[in-house]
């Protein structure tokens, strides 16, 4: 009977844990990647991009995770075309040379089985640094038209551009930069 | 004065024309007034961006690029071979596509090609034209000042702030070698730590801002026609400094307000 039940057991114990360990694919279309800087430290300039791709894994049981977020430079927007221009150009992201943001994880730290901050590099206009992007909320549940499980989550960061190489504009453009992802992730 | 320091205008029209007077005068005995360029180039760049290697994007490159010719027109300023304009069209050919590489890498292949060889093409058209001049400073100031103000004003307009100002800087400083010369009412040397750097941060900014920005492809046969029109006009041999420089002065404008037009009629009002 034990030599039975023993194997069963461990399979069910197992198994919420495996079912916990899942891969997700950023729903680009609900992913806003968004930011803010001073502009002449009078106001407070918003700025979003509009393609964002990448995928998720996440292992709440095992507090394990990771991250990895492509950002297509070209689909910024702040509203304003000619600005848009201005910033995909030479000066601030130079979309020619480098035409994507990326966000690699290298660490996924948990409170309970909750996610509260992610560690990794983001590349951006050819520089890799190191960036921490701390964790506002976070949900998951099953998408209610999809009927599929599906995660969300706010992220943010503070950084500098100056950082990355970007100094045009600088001290008139703010150098530090407030950036938010604003991510909805399907599982795979 | 951080606030002074800190208007464009200031750092790439007032600054570097007076370094470039400087050096310029400085270095006249020794004939090597030519520096003045890189002098002027450089100062600019400690005003606008840095001197820094990483990321290597094509703008450093242009950067650590332009103060290499500086070096490389100063060993062969006492070389006067003939071979050597073409060996110099060759090199600035081939240092474009180093600068551009990573811009070329993100295109089709047949675009790639297209763009590559354009680039080179008008990096060896500048270099060839501007080397004729060696000896002719007050062409070599006329030619080096068209190119320098209509780079800098095509790439202000159509692609970026930054590759203006440099391209701007570039003409302030063939502006106080001109000033000189005409001042003096004597030759300046040029030579090829004159003339290379021009051709090259120059030839660089304009295929830099048609790859990376809005700067359209027919506005650098535009500023290419400068030096080479500046080389072939006739002067009268009976008038004085003066009024050559009138007459080099008209096709110099013609032209790099031509190519500022063409580019505003693409790209529009500047978005700074």
């Amino acid at each position: 009977m034990l030599k039975l039940s023993l194997p069963a057991f461990i399979v069910a114990a197992a198994f919420p844990l495996a079912a916990l360990a899942t891969d997700y694919a950023i729903d680009s279309s609900h992913t806003y990647p968004h930011f803010s800087v001073s502009h002449l430290g009078f106001s407070t300039m918003q700025g979003r991009f509009d393609k964002t791709t990448g995928t998720i894994y996440l292992d709440r049981a095992a507090k394990k995770g990771s991250i990895d977020i492509t950002i297509e430079v070209a689909s910024i927007s702040t509203g304003f075309a000619k600005r848009d221009k201005h910033l995909r150009g030479p000066d601030f992201f130079n979309s020619a040379e480098f035409p994507t943001i990326t966000y690699k994880s290298t660490k996924m730290n948990f409170k309970n089985d909750v996610p509260v901050s992610v560690e990794g590099n983001l590349t951006m206009a050819g520089a890799s640094k190191p960036v921490t992007l701390n964790i506002d909320s976070f949900k998951c549940g099953m998408h209610p038209m999809k009927k599929k499980e599906m995660c969300g989550a706010a992220a943010s960061a503070q950084l500098k551009r100056s950082y990355f190489g970007i100094k045009y504009g600088l001290p008139a453009v703010g150098d530090d930069i407030k950036l938010v992802f604003e991510i909805e992730a399907l599982k795979k | 004065m951080q606030d002074f320091f800190s208007h464009p205008a200031v750092q790439a029209g007032l600054v570097p024309f007076i370094v470039g007077l400087v050096i310029a005068e400085l270095f006249h005995r020794i004939k090597l007034s030519g520096l003045c360029i890189i002098a002027g180039f450089a100062v600019t760049v400690y005003l606008v961006a840095d001197f820094s290697f990483e990321p290597l994007t094509s703008t450093r490159k242009l950067v650590w690029l332009g103060l290499g010719t500086a070096a490389l027109g100063l060993a062969l300023s006492w070389i006067t071979a003939r071979w050597l304009s073409i060996l110099l069209a060759i090199f600035a050919a081939i240092s474009v596509i180093w600068v551009v590489q990573r811009i070329l890498q993100q295109q089709e292949t047949n675009t790639m090609l297209l763009w590559g060889a354009a680039c080179a093409l008008y990096l060896a058209t500048l270099t060839y034209g501007l080397d004729q001049l060696n000896t002719k400073p007050l062409r070599a100031a006329h030619a080096a000042f068209g190119l320098g103000i209509g780079t800098g004003g095509c790439a202000l307009i159509g692609a970026s702030a930054l590759l203006g100002q440099l391209g701007l800087a570039i003409g302030s400083a063939a502006s106080a070698h001109l000033f000189i010369q005409l001042v003096s009412n004597q030759s300046v040397t040029s030579k090829c730590t004159f003339t290379l750097p021009i051709a090259i941060i120059s030839g660089i900014i304009g295929c830099i801002a048609v790859l990376g920005a809005e700067l359209p492809w027919y506005a650098l046969p535009i500023l290419a026609a400068i030096p080479l029109t500046v080389w072939l006009l006739p002067l009268p041999q009976q008038s004085n400094k003066w009024m050559h420089s009138l007459i080099l002065a008209f096709p110099t404008f013609a032209l790099a307000s031509t190519a500022m037009y063409v580019t505003w009629r693409v790209a529009g009002d500047v978005p700074y």
